[in-house]
């Protein structure tokens, strides 16, 4: 019984100690910036697929529609369809920076980074302040 | 609005992409005239279109850039504290200034890019090869916490070695930073003829390094200027959408044409073509055209 006690009472010593060196090991864990470059990459490619991806499938409506003739910058009611698949792969492109910025954010919080998380979150307010108004 | 021809538009994204990673200049310096120029487009739209057509460009370079770790994303986020205020600024100063002056502004800078294409060639060419007498970060400079957080390395292909190098003088970087950020939303360019020169020069960061920031810069900064001009109903959906296309296809076979042609000489044709283009320009600001 005594033998019992003692042995818990180690056991429970001991995984506390291990407990907080692992704490302190993932405290002291900082993510290499190769991790965010390889985040920004392929926020970058994806962004630009998806988008290019919207505005192309949008031309060739846009050309279903109105065919191969000259055009009026200004959208006829029969065309809205091109209009809207367009638009929507132009906002996803020009969101695809701020998708960095926020990306960044993540990143320093993971690394504790308080300067840089300071000025992502700076950036990425800038850019919310033009974002805003484009869709007022 | 005069009516416009799809593949014409398609085509001259085409030239500007090609031309633009053949040259290392942003398309818009080839959009915005053209569209201004030979379609007769507002200038206003011509801009808007062009911001578009330059986040699309930049953001194809930039997954490159990263990909290869030559972009300095703590550099390029610090800069772009400055830079996004002055592109907004720019973009609400480009609806009130008379088109006529934006043509002239237009025209001044693309002289001054002239000039630099001729004579100094240095801080277009994205195929330079490093001088590392200009870095990395001389000592004496600057060294303070700032600087010493944002420095960076990376592996050289043509040297075949690490790169490392410090930023200096940082306070330098955010005001062009600003002056940068206005330019390219006032003018519709991505204001890398600013920004590449001022890091590389000043900073002391290197050539490869300074065109990827710029780069990464420069999505941002033209999206930001692109929301000020969909505020002002600039951004017209059936233009930008074959200029995105040309574009995004010109930079691809540009980048591969580049390997295989003289730069120097390309680099001189083309800074004389952009002379042509500026006294067009003036001559717009005149009425004379």
């Amino acid at each position: 019984m005594n033998c019992s006690i003692r042995f818990g009472h180690a056991w429970s010593r001991c995984s506390k100690l291990s407990g907080g060196l692992r704490r302190k090991k993932v405290e002291n864990i900082k993510f290499d910036e190769s991790r965010l470059k390889n985040w920004a990459s392929l926020a970058f490619r994806l962004g630009i697929a998806i988008s290019l991806t919207l505005v192309v499938i949008g031309f060739i409506i846009l050309i279903y529609i109105s065919g191969f003739k000259d055009i009026q910058p200004l959208v006829r009611l029969e065309q809205i369809p091109a209009a809207i698949v367009i638009s929507i792969g132009i906002f996803l492109l020009l969101l695809i920076p701020i998708v960095q910025v926020i990306l960044s954010i993540v990143f320093f919080s993971m690394n504790r980074n308080r300067l840089f998380i300071g000025i992502s979150v700076a950036v990425l307010c800038l850019s919310a302040i033009s974002l805003v108004l484009a869709l007022t | 609005m005069n009516e416009i021809n799809l593949w014409a538009l398609g085509g001259i994204g085409l030239v500007a992409g090609l031309l633009g990673s053949m040259l290392g200049v942003g398309g818009g310096l080839i959009i915005v005239p053209v569209l201004t120029l030979a379609l007769h487009l507002p200038i206003q739209i011509a801009i808007g279109s062009s911001l578009v057509a330059i986040v699309a460009n930049a953001c194809t370079a930039a997954g490159i850039y990263t990909k290869a770790r030559l972009t300095n994303i703590k550099l390029g986020l610090l800069l772009e504290t400055t830079t996004i205020p002055g592109a907004i600024i720019g973009g609400f100063a480009a609806a009130v200034i008379a088109p006529s002056i934006l043509s002239a502004l237009f025209g001044l800078v693309l002289i001054y890019v002239t000039y630099t294409m001729v004579t100094r060639q240095h801080f277009i060419s994205t195929d330079t090869q490093l001088d590392d007498h200009l870095h990395p970060g001389e000592p004496g400079i600057t060294s303070d916490n700032l600087s010493s957080s944002l420095k960076e390395s990376y592996y050289d292909q043509n040297l075949d070695k690490v790169v490392d190098y410090k930023v200096t003088r940082t306070p330098v970087g955010l005001g062009a930073g600003f002056f940068a950020g206005a330019l390219s939303s006032l003018l519709g360019i991505g204001g890398g003829i600013i920004k590449v020169p001022v890091m590389h020069l000043l900073m002391g960061v290197p050539m490869k390094a300074a065109i990827a920031t710029s780069t990464f810069m420069i999505a941002l900064t033209a999206a930001t200027g692109a929301f000020i001009y969909q505020y002002y109903g600039n951004i017209q959906p059936f233009i930008i959408a074959p200029l995105i296309i040309g574009i995004v296809i010109g930079s691809r076979i540009g980048a591969e044409l580049t390997q295989r042609t003289r730069g120097v000489w390309l680099r001189r044709i083309f800074g004389v073509f952009l002379f042509l283009v500026a006294i067009l320009m003036f001559l717009k600001t005149a009425n004379v055209i």
